[in-house]
């Protein structure tokens, strides 16, 4: 009776553990740096004049997602602050100064996914509110951002031109706003002449090998 | 002395419309941007794989509102400065 007890516990052992691994297995992790150019962040502010706009595209960072449970996403995107770009020299200089981003001190955006809710499918793609915290300027808050999840299965060799690579691809799309008081960008500073919101827009996509 | 005089005042008219033509020419042939003056555009790129729009700088000079006040500055100083003889001559004619 006592052998029975043991060989049903160790049977029960091996098979949730064959369960965990095939669970873990089905997760792939994407490496977000993008070697083409093509991962982006669009910035936007409201100003008197006109929209203060510009881009960034030094992304990097990891996200493990299973396309088969996109509700056990994790992760994390980093955003080179030295990336950002816009038209007026000038006012990218300002951009990046002491005053405002002061990407000297803090070279890097990140944003950190602690949670998923609201998962739901919409076609190909996986929609979701993504919760996780954002450091910007040494600050960091917790923010929920709605992001669109394309998964897009054995593209990663037709993305970097060699069929003989094997692998996928994750698209992450996201829109949101923070307010830069909240950061210490300038709080409470030069509300006249540029606004409160900074409006974001993130097109990123990353790469998952298979060997 | 009264020819040297014109000639001054002559050139700085001359010098007045040539700024006020070159500037309002720049910014016009620049897109007649009303707003900060830009020395890159983005063009926006598709990738078709990934479906993602994606920004490419370009080197391009657009000229905006500040290079426009600054010519109309210049084009107004020279103007403002060519008519000084003519007063100075009124001036002394007067005492």
């Amino acid at each position: 009776m006592k052998t029975t007890s043991i060989r049903s516990a160790l049977l029960f052992a091996v098979a949730f553990s064959a369960t965990a691994l095939a669970s873990q297995a089905a997760s792939q992790s994407f490496d977000f740096k993008d070697p083409k150019g093509v991962n982006n962040v669009q910035f936007k502010l409201d100003a008197p004049l006109e929209s203060i706009t510009g881009t960034a595209t030094g992304i990097s960072g990891n996200v493990s997602f299973d396309a088969t449970n996109p509700g056990a996403i994790s992760g994390r995107i980093v955003l080179d602050t030295a990336s950002l770009t816009v038209g007026n020299p000038v006012m990218g200089d300002h951009l990046k100064s002491a005053n405002w981003l002061d990407v000297a001190k803090y070279p890097a955006i990140t944003f950190e996914a602690a949670s998923i809710a609201n998962v739901r499918t919409q076609g190909a793609q996986v929609l979701a509110d993504v919760s996780g915290k954002l450091t910007v300027k040494g600050v960091t808050k917790d923010v929920t951002v709605p992001v669109t999840f394309t998964y897009l299965a054995d593209k990663l060799g037709a993305r970097l031109g060699d069929e003989k690579v094997k692998g996928d691809l994750l698209v992450l799309r996201a829109t949101f706003a923070i307010n830069r008081n909240e950061y210490d960008i300038q709080p409470g500073q030069y509300a006249d002449k540029v606004s409160d919101t900074i409006n974001l827009s993130l097109s990123i996509a990353g790469a998952a090998p298979r060997s | 002395m009264k020819p040297t005089t014109s000639l001054l005042s002559f050139g700085l008219r001359g010098a007045a419309i040539t700024a006020l033509v070159l500037t309002l020419g720049t910014w016009i042939a620049t897109g007649s941007h009303v707003g900060w003056t830009q020395t890159s555009i983005v063009q926006l790129q598709h990738d078709e794989i990934t479906g993602i729009d994606f920004p490419v700088h370009k080197d391009a000079f657009i000229a905006g509102v500040e290079v426009l006040a600054a010519g109309l500055v210049a084009a107004s100083a020279f103007a403002v400065l060519s008519f000084l003889p003519r007063l100075r001559r009124v001036e002394a004619a007067r005492f």
